[in-house]
């Protein structure tokens, strides 16, 4: 018996349609995109673009403005670099994964940009007034999260996104924990949202986007062939192709599209109350366990993430007794230094992410092995 | 019946404009071009009605084309 609550790293199981199109895609879609006029060139180019067609109608994007990446770090990464090529200052939200702010103080780092990091309150109106006061003449753009990867805290981006298009900033998103749970549009003030494929829009892994308003070109990361321009040795300037260099990744973008297919089928809002609802179902029974520490504050929103630790215990050898139960969650600092040391969680977390094939007898069951395992005389001896 | 061949600069410009054009009631269909030209994608829209308005339909959506040309149908 495996039961996942690890979702926040990658959703499993995939729903039937996706290891169904998955399968249709190795049966059909063998040919390459945008290269060739052969039949099965022809049709894979299609059920490419139908991907594209399909991810820019969930967000609100044109599908020339959709570029799949092989994930949301690849996403970032391209945005971060590609803005701020340049140079300029820049702002980091203090709960940034590693896949932004790795980027971000690199550049710094190399003396190529300025990097602020503005920390997130449980007070909104605080986390605005923050970024606002960071805000210069020379920012170039804002990343902030939709929802940090350790606790799931929501932070009112779409204040901070505001404040960046009244200065005329690139609000770049990193929807990795939010896309698939809440209702993301680009027109909420998105200029690049960056978001993984296999996560809440339950693709497979090794798929992520980048969606951009087209109102910040990008310097591509790399160069190379595109299906287009064959002859001139300079990349193509048109999306998505000049960000696309290479053979895309088909028959993911292909789960992509028959991930999102499943989430309008099932309906975003009822994903999210569901999740919600196993969070806090998980969140009370928690609350009757001696030393729980909940990382939630009242007054913040949160997506469905529960970081909790027990007293003292680390939370690398509780998660990995109840790995021994079958039990699937991350502990440590889930490659997010920024949000840990905001923190102060020096030992991390055990973060508990469920997804939409989760029930409440899994909580129930995991809740009484977390009360089974520290009766055990290895943790009433020690802890 | 002539044919106009309307070169792109992209695949997934030449879906777009495909279905613009078929939206619009321009039958057209995608088709790999029989002689490569430099600035394209390989890809061309063959329309098989008016053609002046289905391109300055593609120019009023700003779908980027490289090149036309006419053929028969």
């Amino acid at each position: 018996m495996l039961i996942n609550f690890d979702n926040a790293a990658t959703t499993f199981p995939k729903p039937l349609c996706v290891r169904k199109a998955v399968a249709e895609a190795m049966e059909n879609f063998g040919g390459n995109a945008g290269r060739g006029g052969h039949p099965l060139a022809m049709r894979t180019s299609a059920a490419l673009y139908s991907a594209r067609e399909t991810a820019a109608g969930f967000f609100g994007a044109s599908p020339e403005n959709v570029i799949f990446t092989m994930n949301c770090t690849y996403a970032l990464n391209m945005a971060i670099q590609g803005i701020m090529s340049g140079g300029g200052h820049m702002i980091i939200s203090g709960i940034e994964h590693n896949s932004a702010a790795r980027p971000a103080a690199a550049l710094a780092a190399k003396g190529c940009i300025t990097l602020s990091v503005a920390p997130v309150y449980a007070d909104d109106e605080l986390t605005a007034e923050t970024f606002r006061s960071l805000m210069r003449e020379d920012t170039k753009a804002v990343v902030c999260t939709l929802a940090g990867n350790v606790t799931g805290q929501i932070p009112p981006w779409k204040r901070i996104a505001a404040l960046c298009r009244e200065r005329d900033i690139c609000f770049i998103a990193d929807g990795a924990q939010a896309c698939g749970i809440l209702d993301i549009k680009m027109s909420d003030g998105i200029n690049i949202l960056c978001t993984a494929g296999h996560k809440g829009l339950y693709g497979i892994t090794g798929t992520g986007l980048l969606i951009t308003d087209g109102r910040y070109p990008l310097t591509p990361l790399i160069q190379g062939g595109t299906g287009s321009s064959s002859l001139s040795l300079v990349q193509p300037g048109l999306l998505p192709e000049s960000l696309e260099s290479g053979t895309p990744c088909i028959i993911g973008a292909m789960s992509v599209k028959a991930g999102i297919d499943f989430i309008q089928k099932q309906n975003i809002s009822r994903i999210r109350y569901h999740e919600e609802n196993l969070c806090s179902r998980f969140i009370s029974r928690l609350k009757g366990i001696h030393g729980a520490v909940i990382y939630r504050e009242s007054g913040a929103a949160y997506a469905p993430v529960v970081s909790f630790n027990i007293g003292d215990i680390p939370p690398e050898l509780l998660a990995a007794d109840l790995a021994e139960k079958g039990f699937c969650l991350r502990a440590g600092f889930h490659c997010a230094a920024l949000a840990h040391t905001q923190l102060g969680t020096q030992n991390g977390t055990i973060r508990f992410s469920p997804a939409f094939f989760n029930t409440e007898h899994d909580v129930d069951a995991l809740a009484n092995s977390i009360k089974y395992v520290l009766d055990s005389e290895k943790y009433q001896k020690n802890y | 019946m002539t044919v106009c061949i309307v070169e792109m600069p992209s695949y997934t410009y030449a879906v777009k404009g495909e279905k613009l054009l078929s939206s619009r009631g321009y039958p057209c269909k995608i088709k790999r071009n029989t002689n490569a030209s430099p600035g394209s994608c390989g890809y061309s829209l063959f329309i098989y009605s008016s053609s002046e308005k289905a391109v300055s339909i593609l120019e009023q959506y700003r779908i980027p084309y490289t090149r036309i040309s006419y053929g028969g149908g």
